[in-house]
C-alpha cells in the first residue's frame, strides 16, 4: 500500500523539486506534472544496449526499482506488511538494489561507469551504519522489534528520536545522490556519483533508474515520517513537501562538496547513530 | 545405529582411486557418502541429536558438490590426479570424524590426522604452494598447542587457562583475528576443490570445536564472550578491507572466509554473554549457508585458468551459466537478501541489539560490514564477469563442474527458501524468506521480457565522443578498490608505476617470527655438542633438583 502511495507520489515529488529550483532562479520552470510525461515518454523511446553488455545491464535497473518498492512496501504509513526485524530488511532491499545497479554501471564497460559504481560503494560505506543504528536505536525505544512499533516523537525521547531524524537526514542526501553529497544536475562525467552509474542506459532502463532514485529518498522520508506524531499518511505528505522545499534550497544556494570531504561530511551520520544507540541504551 | 556405516563409501573411493576407471569410482562414492551424510545429518538435526549432526549435513553437502566436480577439475588437471583422488577422501572423513568423536585422545589423533592431510593437500599443488602450506602447517602447531594446553590441564588449571587453551586451540582453525592470517596465504594456493573444502568445512570444525566445548569443558568465563564478540567483528571488517586489495580472485575469497568466520565467532560469543536462541540460529545458519556459497564460489574459481582480477572480465558473456550460478553465490555472499547468510546476519542484529551492556553498538560494526561486504564482492564480480575482457582468459568449464556448481546453487537456494530446515529444532520463526524470493523473482522476470520487447538498437558504449574505449580503460582491481582503502589508515596504499598494498599487520608476524627464531638461537648455543658442557648441565641439574628437593 505504501509502496503504490509512493509510487505515485515520486514522479510528483521529484517534479516539484525541480520547478521549486527554476522558481528560487526566476526562471519558468516546467510544471511539476511535467515527470509523469516525462516518465511516459522515456518508456517509449527506443533504448540502446551497448555492445559488451549482459543481462545484468536489465537487472540493475529492474532490481533498483523493486528492492526499492520492496523497502517501502515495509513502511507503515498505509496498513500493510509488518513483522520483527522488517526494518533491516527494508534497509537491506535497497542493498540489493544498489548491489545490482551498481554491477550494471561495471557491465557497459566504461570507466566512467566504474567511477560512478565505486563512488556509490564509498558513500554506502560511509553512511550505512550511522542510518542503521539510528534506526535501531528508534526501534530499541518501540515496542514489537518493528518498524509499525516505532515510538513517536515526545519529550521524554526526543533526544533519541532527534539524534534518529538527523541521522535519517543525512542518509536521505546520501543515499538519495543529492548535495551536498552529490549534484543530481552535473554534467561532468568526473564529479558524477550516481549519474556515472546510469551513463549507458537509456529509454525505459533510465525511466526505471529516475523513478527508483526518488522513491529511495520517500523511503527515508518515509522513516522520518513515522518518528514524529499524528496520523501517519499526513505527516508522510508533510515531510514529502517539506523535503521538496529544503531540497531546492539547498540545491540553488550550496555548493556541492569535494568528494574527498565526503568522510567528513558522512562521520556525522555515524556519530548521530552511535548517540542515538548509546540514548536508547541507557534511556536518556 | 552406528554413524560409522556413512564412511563406507570413502573406503570405496579410496579403494577405486587407484584403479583405471577411478574417476567414475570417485565420483558414484562421493556421491553416496554425500547423500548418507546429508540423510544422517539432516534426521540427527532435526531430532536435536547436536550440532555435530548440522555438521555433517554441511559436509555431506558439500561432498555432493563435489563428487560430479572433483573427476571433471582432475581430468583437466593431471598433475597427481591420483594422490589427490586418493588424499581427498581420506580428508573428508577424517572431518566427519572430527565432528562425531568426543574430546579426548582420539579427537586429538583425529584432528592432529585432519591437519596432515590438509597440509599435504595444499603442498600436492607444487613448489608455488610451498609457502602457503608451511603457514597452515605452523598454524596447525598453534592451534595443537592451544588444545594441548586445554586438554591436558582440564581439571588442574582453571577455567581461564582452559578456555585460552580452547580459543587458541579452535579460534586459530576458525581464523579468529589476529590468527587469521594463515587462511588467505594457505587457502587460495591448493587446487579448488581442496580451497572450498578447507574454507567451506574444515575452518567450520573450530567453531564446532568452540561451540562443544561449553558442554565438555564447563560455560566459559566472561570475558571468551567478549573477546569473540569484538575479535569476531574486528577480523570480519580487517579481513574485507584487506581483502578488497587482494588482486587473486581466490585470494579475496579467503578473506571473505575470515569476514563470514569471524561474523559467526562474534553470533557465538554473543551467545556465551547471553544465551538467546537468535543468536543460534544466526550461528547455525551462517555455517550452513557460509559452505554452500564458499564451495560455490571456490568450486566456480576452479573453471578460469586466470586467477588475477585485473586480467579477467567479461566472462558473463563467453560463460553466462557459470556467470548466473556465480552471481548467485556473491549475492548471498555479501549478504543481501533473499540469500540465506542475510538470514543468519538479520538474526544476528537482533541478537546484538538485545545483549547486555554495549552490545547493541555491534550492530553499527556489523552494518559496516554489510557495506563493505557489497563493495567487496560488487568488485570481485563486476571485474571478473563484466565489462570488456582484460585478456585471453583461459576457461575450463565442463559438463561435471556445471552440475556440481549446480547442486551447490540448488541446495543454497533451497536454504534460502526453506530456513526452517535449520532453524526449526532451534525454535525460531523467520519471515518468510522463500515468498520473497519469489515475488522478487517473478516481477523482476515480468519486467525483463517486458523491456526485452520494447523497441532497442545495439551501439557502443558512451566514450564522452573522443577515442574508442579500450578495455584497459576499466578500472583494474586495485583501482576499484583505492577509495574505500584510503578510508582505512591499517592499510598503506603505495601509489606508483607498480602499485602495492602495505600490510602493517604482516610485519608485527614477520617480526615475532624473528624474535621466535633468535629465542630458539640463544637455547641452541647450549646444544654445542661438546661433551664437556654436558656433563656439566647435568651436574647442575642434579645439584638444583636436590637443592629444591632438600630445602
Amino acid at each position: 500500500m505504501t509502496a503504490l502511495l509512493a509510487l505515485l507520489l515520486a514522479p510528483l515529488f521529484s517534479g516539484t523539486v525541480k520547478w521549486l529550483k527554476a522558481r528560487l532562479t526566476h526562471r519558468q520552470g516546467p510544471s511539476p506534472l511535467m515527470e509523469y510525461r516525462n516518465l511516459a515518454k522515456l518508456w517509449r523511446k527506443v533504448w540502446v544496449v551497448p555492445h559488451p553488455t549482459t543481462p545484468l545491464f536489465l537487472l540493475g535497473p529492474i532490481m533498483a526499482l523493486l528492492g526499492t518498492l520492496g523497502a517501502l512496501a515495509l513502511l507503515p504509513i498505509l496498513p500493510g506488511l509488518s513483522f520483527k526485524g522488517d526494518f533491516l530488511l527494508a534497509l537491506y532491499l535497497l542493498g540489493l538494489g544498489r548491489f545490482l545497479q551498481m554491477l550494471a554501471a561495471l557491465d557497459a564497460g566504461s570507466s566512467f561507469g566504474a567511477q560512478g559504481s565505486y563512488r556509490e560503494g564509498v558513500v554506502t560505506v560511509l553512511a550505512e551504519p550511522g542510518t542503521l543504528m539510528a534506526l535501531a536505536g528508534a526501534v530499541l525505544l518501540g515496542e514489537g522489534f518493528s518498524l509499525s512499533g516505532l515510538p513517536q516523537l515526545g519529550v521524554e525521547n526526543s533526544l533519541v528520536l532527534l539524534l534518529a531524524l538527523a541521522s535519517l537526514a543525512l542518509a536521505l542526501l546520501a543515499e538519495g545522490a543529492r548535495m551536498p553529497v552529490d549534484d543530481p544536475t552535473t554534467h561532468l562525467e568526473l564529479t558524477m556519483i550516481h549519474e556515472a552509474q546510469l551513463l549507458d542506459h537509456s529509454g525505459p532502463l533510465l525511466a526505471l533508474y529516475e523513478l527508483a532514485g526518488s522513491l529511495k529518498m520517500l523511503f527515508y522520508a518515509g522513516l522520518m515520517a513515522l518518528l514524529l506524531p499524528g496520523p501517519k499518511p499526513l505527516v508522510f505528505l508533510g515531510v514529502v513537501g517539506a523535503w521538496a522545499v529544503v531540497l531546492a534550497y539547498l540545491e540553488t544556494y550550496g555548493v556541492k562538496l569535494r568528494y574527498l570531504r565526503l568522510p567528513d561530511f558522512l562521520s556525522y551520520n555515524t556519530l548521530f547513530g552511535v548517540l542515538a544507540l548509546l540514548g536508547a541504551i541507557w534511556r536518556f | 545405529m552406528s554413524p560409522l556405516w556413512t564412511f563406507l563409501p570413502l573406503g570405496l573411493a579410496v579403494v577405486s582411486a587407484g584403479t583405471p576407471w577411478g574417476f567414475r569410482g570417485l565420483s558414484l562414492s562421493l556421491g553416496l557418502a554425500g547423500l548418507a551424510w546429508v540423510a544422517l545429518g539432516g534426521m540427527g538435526w532435526a531430532w536435536g541429536w547436536g550440532a555435530p549432526f548440522l555438521y555433517l549435513l554441511l559436509l555431506g553437502a558439500l561432498t555432493l558438490g563435489l563428487a560430479p566436480y572433483l573427476p571433471a577439475y582432475l581430468a583437466h588437471h593431471p598433475r597427481e590426479a591420483h594422490l589427490y583422488a586418493l588424499l581427498i577422501p581420506l580428508f573428508l572423513a577424517s572431518m566427519a570424524g572430527v565432528a562425531l568423536t568426543s574430546p579426548g585422545f582420539g579427537f586429538l589423533f583425529l584432528w592432529e590426522g585432519m591437519a596432515l592431510l590438509g597440509y599435504f593437500l595444499v603442498a600436492l599443488e607444487g613448489p608455488g604452494a610451498l609457502a602457503g602450506a608451511r603457514a597452515f602447517f605452523l598454524a596447525s602447531r598453534l592451534s595443537g598447542a592451544g588444545l594441548y594446553l586445554a586438554f591436558l590441564g582440564q581439571g588442574h588449571l582453571g577455567a581461564d587457562w582452559v578456555w585460552a587453551g580452547l580459543l587458541l586451540g579452535f579460534g586459530v582453525k576458525a581464523a579468529l583475528f589476529p590468527f587469521h592470517a594463515w587462511l588467505p596465504q594457505a587457502h587460495p594456493v591448493a587446487i579448488s576443490p581442496v580451497s572450498a573444502l578447507l574454507s567451506g568445512a574444515m575452518t567450520k570444525l573450530g567453531l564446532l570445536g568452540l561451540y562443544q566445548s561449553q558442554y565438555w569443558f564447563g560455560p566459559p568465563p566472561l570475558w571468551v564472550g567478549w573477546a569473540l564478540v569484538l575479535l569476531g567483528l574486528l577480523g570480519a571488517v580487517y579481513a574485507l578491507v584487506r581483502g578488497l586489495g587482494e588482486e587473486d580472485l581466490k585470494g579475496a575469497l579467503a578473506y571473505s572466509s575470515v569476514e563470514n568466520l569471524g561474523l559467526m565467532l562474534s553470533a557465538l560469543g554473543a551467545y556465551f554473554l547471553k544465551p538467546m536462541p537468535l543468536l543460534l540460529g544466526a550461528f547455525f545458519l551462517h555455517q550452513v549457508a557460509h559452505a554452500l556459497f564458499k564451495g560455490l564460489l571456490f568450486l566456480g574459481a576452479g573453471a578460469l585458468e586466470e586467477r588475477r582480477i585485473s586480467h579477467l572480465g567479461g566472462l558473463f558473456r563467453r560463460a553466462p551459466e557459470l556467470g548466473a550460478l556465480a552471481l548467485w553465490g556473491m549475492v548471498a555472499g555479501a549478504g543481501l537478501p533473499p540469500g540465506p547468510v542475510f538470514l543468519a546476519e538479520w538474526q544476528l542484529y537482533q541478537g546484538f541489539l538485545q545483549g547486555p551492556f554495549l552490545m547493541p553498538l555491534a550492530a553499527g560494526a556489523l552494518a559496516l560490514v554489510g557495506a563493505l561486504a557489497l563493495y567487496f564482492y560488487v568488485r570481485l564480480f563486476g571485474l571478473a564477469f563484466l565489462g570488456l575482457p582484460r585478456g585471453e582468459a583461459g576457461l575450463h568449464w565442463a559438463r561435471g563442474m556445471r552440475l556440481g556448481l549446480g547442486a551447490l546453487a540448488g541446495l543454497l537456494l533451497l536454504v534460502a527458501v526453506a530456513p526452517g530446515l535449520i532453524l526449526d529444532p532451534l525454535g525460531i520463526r523467520t519471515y518468510p524468506n522463500g515468498f520473497l524470493l519469489v515475488l522478487l523473482g517473478l516481477l523482476a522476470g515480468v519486467f525483463y521480457r517486458r523491456i526485452r520487447q520494447l523497441p532497442q538498437r545495439e551501439y557502443g558504449t558512451w566514450d564522452c565522443g573522443f577515442q574508442p574505449l579500450t578495455p584497459r580503460m576499466q578500472p583494474n582491481g586495485l583501482g576499484f578498490a583505492e577509495p574505500a582503502l584510503r578510508l582505512f589508515p591499517f592499510l598503506r596504499l603505495r601509489a606508483g608505476e607498480h602499485p602495492r598494498l602495505e600490510e602493517p599487520l604482516a610485519e608485527v608476524y614477520a617480526g615475532v617470527g624473528r624474535a621466535y627464531s633468535h629465542l630458539a638461537a640463544l637455547v641452541q648455543t647450549l646444544q654445542s655438542g661438546s661433551l664437556h658442557l654436558y656433563l656439566l648441565l647435568q651436574l647442575l641439574t642434579l645439584v638444583v633438583v636436590l637443592g629444591v628437593v632438600l630445602l
